[in-house]
């Protein structure tokens, strides 16, 4: 066991475990941020997804040793308070059917949009190809997307 | 709070007061239970109005993504004529005396909820309007209702719901239900709601059963045999223990029906991750039983030799198929593979339970809490009654969830380590240790006279039975034949299981095989319908391509023109060619006739599940060995349309998980082995290859039927047949992929 020092959501949480332990469940059961699931732990599904430093990581396959220095955003995170426009969009759209892998959904379009403000049909399902979703919501998650990018581009045009 | 208390004592529509001077009505079956004798009467669940407003609708059954925890509250708030916006929805935990059965299965909650739900409504709206009445000196008849508000027009005097609550929960119960509102009045059912938990879902608020945490809960990860039906022999657990965090380590002796509970040794720790380290530290040598001589590929020839050995069963029969088959102008005879299938519901499986002072308490994504409670008390020794159920929400069900196995294990781990314990499969366990959809084998002869009428049909279906392995008492067939085709019978006193489809066809035999197998089987999402669609339609566009006949007319031949099943269990629900006729026509207008281009082609389907109909047109391209779904186009007819933006998710998910199956889903069986174990072996489609699903569903005042399974059918035929067009090669064996194709993406995503 070690202490590991993280930044997650803006806040600095200290935790003991060992080394090896995957993000992911540091988050689960140590952290009780039980928003970002497991779905695999092999990094195939990305029902995991967080940022780390804004981009899109897989918090099965980072260990906690790996997660220090980096500032941590998970979907509770997202919003910072107020929701964030995809989270709108997914509320819009009602995406979300057993909406299990939807917080790793949410996390990698966030990535997407802050990234890429407009981005096409085909960058849309490229960045999101890894997210599964077993209930296959794909045709509403491109649309809620879509329309979290056109508000966004409202907003700060 | 006091309407337990009330309900299971007097066993009617029962009304209460809360502390805060709120109204509650809780209900049987009322007034009913004169008219339905069989179901007599059986408590079902309560709306509460609180004197600001507030209304709370119980949800009784589980979600997992099909919608109910929306939709059947709405038939409650339709006949309260509730303003939706100050509903809130709670799960209820499981309750025999308050709810009756608890489960969701089979598209079934739709049409079996609807009257005591929306008699449920009827009373809390009378008896606010008769408050009002009484309030205001006038006739109760002259009162009417806006969303949260009684109103007397000739008087212009208002009331909210709210402030009548008190008085309302004063008045008697009425003799009998009121009626129900005309359908041609609802506001609220047909509109389009939106999921209640969506919210929450998007803020990453923990509301699954791996969410769950109880004080003092600890962590357990099964290790279980590699080989199916095989038992822990041998279990050296000293280096497991050495791991940190690690507790305990117990071993699961199973029980003799393998979808209760299945052997397996427990490593208990403080965190999952800590439990997971102890189980590679495991040395366990296994009894690896019989299992181990099992493979899926020597499935064909066993199938084929079942067929040669003769001696199969025929569960239908009329005229002569070997005479007629010999006759016919037109001949198909084509043999189908069906491949076992995973459920990989994206939440592992996973439970958590407290087992002390006789007492088993049980939190997790239960799909059949009723029947589930009986499984998990005998796991553990205990009355039914001993038994309690918080059901959180299902991150994904298809079927899988049908079983309680892993509650019954949770509760078995949490009585041998006497601590509440969270039992949670890795990936790797629920893809190697799933209950599988059977898998199966097809020969069908078929044949069209000379006037291109469908003049035989002989089909024959080898298979493995999930009816079989659960070791029902029931026929193994009853559980594989949904959706094939049978003759009428002759004889009126005759009746038919409703999810046999009984046609006109003159000469026509369905006869059935199976052998019992170790390997799990179990319920898939539109079970055994989600393959006999695809040898049915399969062979019908053979007949249509071969016979060059019109693929309606051939369907309106042998289906006939109007209702002919008499549903065994409900006899208000018929099967009706004409509806799904009707779907067909409308998806393949919908999907246009415009030529496509070389090497598109466009095919089509149709099915009747469990009570509603679905066709789908799918267009695709096959360039050289890449095959991309390039447009699927669905219609369904689902009776009146509960809450159509669930319907349409239904759809679009339901056709492309059709899809994902049918491109990509087969399990192996190697030595007794699952071959694949995570989605790098067991692929689901992505995002990228999604096509656009249209959605086009039939206005209809026709009684409301389920949506959860209806799309999915008749995708793989869809496509298969687009295939044939696009290329000339009939597929017969899924999935897709492994015909040698590489998938491709669709050019398009309709965005």
């Amino acid at each position: 066991m070690s202490s590991f020092t993280l930044s997650v959501n803006g806040s600095t949480r200290t935790v003991d475990v060992a080394p090896d332990t995957p993000l992911l469940w540091v988050l689960r059961d140590r952290l009780d941020m039980r928003g970002t699931k497991f779905g695999c732990g092999r990094g195939f599904c990305g029902a995991c997804t967080v940022h780390f430093d804004g981009v899109a990581t897989r918090s099965c396959q980072t260990p906690v040793a790996g997660a220090v220095g980096h500032a941590i955003t998970t979907i509770e995170g997202l919003g910072a308070g107020a929701l964030h426009p995809l989270q709108q969009a997914w509320i819009d759209e009602d995406v979300p059917q057993c909406g299990y892998c939807q917080a790793g959904q949410l996390m990698t379009a966030a990535a997407l949009l802050a990234k890429t403000p407009h981005p096409t049909d085909g960058e849309i399902v490229a960045a999101l190809a890894g997210n599964l979703c077993r209930c296959a919501t794909y045709v509403r998650i491109r649309r809620a997307v879509r329309r979290a990018s056109n508000a966004m581009a409202g907003r700060t045009p | 709070m006091t309407a337990a208390r009330t309900i299971s004592r007097r066993r009617f529509f029962a009304i209460s007061g809360t502390v805060a001077g709120g109204l509650v009505v809780a209900w049987s079956i009322p007034g009913c239970a004169a008219t339905r004798s069989r179901r007599a009467f059986t408590p079902s669940g309560f709306v509460q109005i609180d004197p600001d407003g507030q209304i709370t609708i119980t949800a009784k059954n589980p979600d997992m993504g099909q919608g109910v925890k929306t939709s059947l509250p709405m038939y409650v708030a339709e006949e309260l004529d509730a303003d939706w916006a100050s509903v809130r929805v709670v799960q209820a935990d499981l309750n025999r005396d308050r709810y009756g059965g608890q489960g969701s299965g089979g598209s079934d909650n739709t049409p079996s909820e609807w009257q005591r739900l929306h008699e449920a409504g009827a009373i809390a709206r009378a008896l606010l309007v008769t408050a009002a009445a009484g309030r205001w000196g006038v006739d109760a008849a002259a009162c009417e209702t806006e969303p949260g508000f009684v109103v007397h027009r000739a008087s212009e005097k208002r009331a909210s719901f709210g402030s009548l609550a008190t008085d309302a929960a004063q008045l008697p119960v009425p003799a009998k239900a009121p009626p129900l509102k005309d359908p041609s009045t609802y506001r609220l059912i047909g509109t389009g709601v939106r999921g209640v938990d969506v919210p929450a879902i998007v803020r990453g608020t923990p509301l699954y059963g791996i969410d769950v945490r109880i004080p003092g809960m600890l962590h357990a990860v099964i290790e279980r045999c590699p080989v199916h039906g095989g038992r822990p022999a041998q279990v050296d657990s000293a280096r497991a223990l050495a791991v940190p965090g690690v507790r305990q380590v117990v071993t699961l002796t199973g029980l003799d029906n393998p979808t209760h509970l299945r052997p397996g040794v427990a490593v208990v720790a403080d965190s999952t991750w800590a439990a997971e380290q102890g189980r590679k530290a495991l040395a366990v040598t296994w009894d690896e039983g019989a299992g181990a001589a099992e493979s899926s590929g020597h499935l064909l020839e066993q199938f084929r030799a079942l067929e040669a050995g003769g001696g199969l069963k025929t569960i239908r029969t009329a005229g002569h198929v070997d005479s007629a088959w010999r006759a016919a102008a037109t001949k198909v005879e084509l043999t189908f593979q069906q491949p076992f299938l995973a459920h990989a519901t994206l939440e592992p499986q996973n439970c958590t339970a407290h087992v002390r002072d006789g007492h088993c308490e049980i939190w997790g994504p239960l799909q059949m809490p009723t029947s589930g409670a009986p499984v998990i008390a005998n796991a553990v020794g205990m009355p039914v009654e001993a038994v309690s159920i918080h059901i959180t929400r299902l991150g994904g069900g298809f079927g899988r969830r049908l079983l309680s196995d892993y509650a019954a294990e949770a509760a078995v781990v949490s009585k041998l380590v006497a601590a509440p314990v969270q039992v949670i499969w890795s990936r790797e366990d629920d893809i190697r240790h799933d209950y599988y959809r059977p898998a199966g084998f097809h020969h069908v002869r078929a044949g069209l006279d000379g006037r291109g009428s469908l003049s035989v049909w002989h089909h024959r279906l080898l298979t493995l039975s999930r009816n079989r392995y659960r070791q029902s008492t029931n026929g193994p067939e009853m559980t594989e034949i949904y959706g094939l085709l049978v003759p009428q019978s002759a004889d009126p006193a005759d009746t038919y299981d409703p999810d046999l489809v009984p046609t006109r066809i003159r000469n026509c035999r369905l006869e059935y095989g199976d052998f019992p197998t170790t390997v799990p089987t179990g319920a898939w999402r539109a079970p055994a319908h989600n393959f006999n669609a695809f040898v049915i339609e399969s062979v019908l566009d053979e007949l249509v391509h071969r016979g060059k006949v019109d693929p309606l007319m051939l369907r309106s031949g042998f289906l006939g023109d109007r209702p002919v099943i008499p549903k065994t269990d409900d006899a208000s629900v018929q099967y009706d060619p004409r509806r799904e006729q009707n779907v067909l026509r409308l998806a393949l207008e919908k999907a246009g006739r415009q030529p496509l281009a070389m090497h598109w082609g466009r095919g089509w389907a149709a099915h009747y599940t469990f009570g509603s109909y679905a066709a789908v047109v799918a267009e695709v391209s096959v360039d050289g060995n890449r095959l991309a779904v390039e447009r699927l186009v669905a219609a369904l007819d689902v009776g009146l349309p509960v809450n159509p933006l669930t319907l349409e998710a239904q759809t679009q998910g339901g056709a492309l998980d059709g899809l994902s199956a049918a491109l990509f889903g087969e399990i192996t069986i190697d030595r007794g082995r699952t071959v694949q174990s995570s989605f790098d072996g067991y692929r689901l489609l992505r995002n990228s290859e999604a096509p656009d699903v249209e959605v086009h569903i039939t206005p209809s005042r026709e009684k409301p039927m389920g949506y959860g399974e209806i799309a999915l059918p008749p995708v793989a035929p869809a496509v298969a047949n687009a295939i044939f067009r696009a290329t000339g090669r009939r597929i017969t064996r899924l999935p897709f992929a492994a015909a040698g194709f590489e998938i491709g993406a669709p050019r398009s995503y309709g965005l």
